[in-house]
């Protein structure tokens, strides 16, 4: 009897794989089709104007935009799969190697926010689920009520306001410090403070969605029999809140993670570019200004598998649990 | 249960077609209010504090922030409508299709659905945004085409139960045509879930068109909130940023809360249930 997490891995799989293969084709046709080339657009930059045909050419094919289309095509696919995703002019090293510096950083953003959103929203709508319309949820409903309707980046602004620049008690800006201690532990301790202010911008934005959910979640809970029994028990309390209601969340939140990641991934580009994180999205951000477009495609190429991944994993694991029941 | 016309569905329609008529008046008076005021231009008073004269000062090519927010004020909420509005069509259509349409083409349209909902949008958005810098149109194409297919995964259980409904099946037997039975059982049944899918919409697309705005994505000569942000990042380190940064975000939000409550007066009328709502990008 094979497990079946595998089945719904191996069916999740061929989805995945279509989409991610459209995506590199439509990442690969979309700067084709509209006008102008990377050359013509690097040509135009202030960087150099006066080429001869032969030199624009042999730049060309260093862009990958030399021959057919069909050509092209084949060429860019057969680098991708051996991981070569270009060389980025501005930055003066391969792509490959910029996005392995920076993906780190943005998982680490992401990895240390994920526990902290989750958990608050859990506990905060079971709390206010579980007797909706009391002085609880009223005051918790209305501060994320408020907190759902500021725009991320302005949440990440003020934050950075607030404890970097005004009350100067955190960095603003980066992950480690211009020179990085010898001592892994003080090394370790920087990057931890300096992660601080953007963990805590992202977990803001994304802890109202969680929170709506649990509280939405935990009414419906109430009025199930065995939460009524476990109450009548004089069950409790912490016991009450985890194992009667925290577990039963469980496949839900899983559900609304493998849907909401694309938001999440969208959440902390912003979260970085305002806190000047070397992560991916301030990579991507760069890249945009820069009209480093060879940069560009890689990255999006690259988190869109990682996005897919993340997301066939989680949605795996949450059909696999919701099948229990 | 034959009367679908109950107080709640009736109220909801009146609440919101008068929601729909203010707003249209609103962004009318806001058009031309924005018309008659003096022009967003660069003046030499860079970063002027605000005074007498600049009631929120000016930034720093000295434009007035105040009239920029005014300006900006109409241009935000209609593309958020907008964009709200396209994105709901489309995916009515979609469920639609899905919902008549029949098994085969029911699986192609959640296929669809499936496949966009794991496409992560925001990449290739800005991929594209990066080479186009979109105005007006552009922006409602391309948000719209990225948001629709939410919408569908509520819509399509809510069109499916109210179709296979007691009283839609006796209004048949009876000899309704089917156009009579869409606009007096299910249009009123399913009304409140649209207009809650729309104010949804609204939210979703003010949000990201702002960020857009924010990132400088945007064509430069379109005024919004999100690109009047944008300006008080160069001036996080001088007091600038308190009058640059603020009245746009504060606008924002206001707007964005005031959506929100109005949807939830919706969702306590019938409409969607808590979970389906608050899903910030």
């Amino acid at each position: 009897m094979v497990p079946p997490i595998l089945i719904n891995l191996l069916s999740g799989l061929s989805v995945r794989l279509l989409v991610f293969f459209l995506l590199v084709l439509l990442v690969f046709f979309l700067p084709r089709l509209l006008p102008g080339d990377p050359v013509a657009i690097f040509l135009s930059s202030d960087l150099s104007r006066d080429l001869s045909g032969s030199e624009a050419e042999e730049l060309r094919s260093q862009f990958g935009v030399a021959g057919g289309w069909l050509q092209q095509l084949g060429e860019y696919l057969s680098n991708l799969v051996v991981g070569d995703l270009g060389y980025s002019v501005p930055h003066a090293a391969p792509v490959s190697q910029l996005l392995k510096a920076a993906i780190p950083w943005t998982l680490l953003l992401i990895a240390c926010a994920a526990p902290l959103f989750l958990i608050a929203g859990a506990a905060g709508g079971i709390e206010a689920g579980k007797a909706p319309g009391a002085l609880f949820d009223r005051v918790a409903t209305g501060t994320v009520t408020v907190i759902a309707s500021i725009p991320p980046f302005t949440a990440a602004v003020l934050l950075l306001l607030a404890f970097g620049i005004l009350w100067p008690v955190l960095p603003a800006g980066g992950a480690e410090p211009l020179f990085p201690s010898d001592n892994p532990l003080q090394r370790d301790f920087d990057v931890a403070r300096h992660a601080v202010l953007p963990v805590l911008a992202l977990s803001l934005h994304e802890v109202s969605r969680f929170y709506f959910l649990a509280r939405g979640e935990a009414i419906t809970l109430s009025q199930r029999p065995f939460i009524i029994n476990a109450c009548g028990r004089g069950i409790k309390g912490w016991r009450l809140r985890t194992a009667y209601y925290g577990r039963s969340l469980f496949p839900v939140f899983l559900a609304r993670m493998s849907d909401s990641l694309t938001g999440l991934f969208g959440a902390v580009l912003f979260v970085e570019i305002v806190f000047s994180y070397p992560g991916t999205g301030h990579l991507i951000y760069n890249a945009i200004l820069d009209r480093d477009y060879v940069l560009l495609q890689g990255a999006v190429i690259v988190m869109a598998g990682l996005v897919l991944l993340l997301n066939w994993i989680i949605d795996a694991v949450a059909t696999s649990l919701a099948r229990r029941g | 249960m034959l009367g679908y016309w109950s107080p709640v569905t009736q109220s909801a329609g009146f609440v919101s077609k008068g929601a729909l008529a203010a707003s249209v008046i609103l962004m009318m008076a806001g058009f031309t209010l924005s018309e008659s005021l003096p022009a967003y231009k660069t003046s030499p008073d860079v970063l002027h504090p605000p005074s007498a004269e600049y009631w929120l000062g000016t930034n720093g090519i000295g434009q007035d922030v105040f009239i920029g927010l005014v300006r900006a004020a109409p241009i935000t909420i209609f593309l958020a409508l907008v964009t709200a509005t396209v994105a709901l069509a489309l995916a009515l259509a979609a469920s639609s299709l899905a919902a008549f349409g029949g098994p085969a083409v029911r699986g192609a349209v959640l296929r669809v659905v499936d496949v966009l909902q794991v496409i992560p949008s925001i990449l290739l958005l800005l991929l594209l945004a990066a080479w186009i810098q979109p105005g007006f149109l552009g922006l409602v194409v391309l948000l719209a085409l990225t948001g629709w297919h939410e919408d569908v995964r509520v819509a399509l259980p809510i069109l499916l139960r109210e179709l296979t409904r007691e009283n839609v099946h006796f209004a048949r037997r009876m000899g309704a045509s089917r156009t009579y039975c869409l606009r007096h059982h299910i249009l009123p049944a399913i009304w409140p879930a649209i207009v809650g899918l729309f104010l949804q919409n609204v939210r979703q697309a003010a949000l990201k068109s702002a960020g857009f705005g924010f990132l400088g994505l945007t064509d430069p000569r379109l005024l919004t909130w999100g690109s009047m942000m944008q300006d008080a990042m160069e001036h996080l380190y001088t007091d600038a940023w308190a009058w640059l940064l603020l009245p746009p975000a504060g606008a924002l939000s206001l707007f964005l809360i005031g959506i929100l409550i109005i949807g939830e007066g919706y969702s306590q009328s019938g409409g969607l249930t808590g979970k389906e709502q608050y899903d910030p990008g």
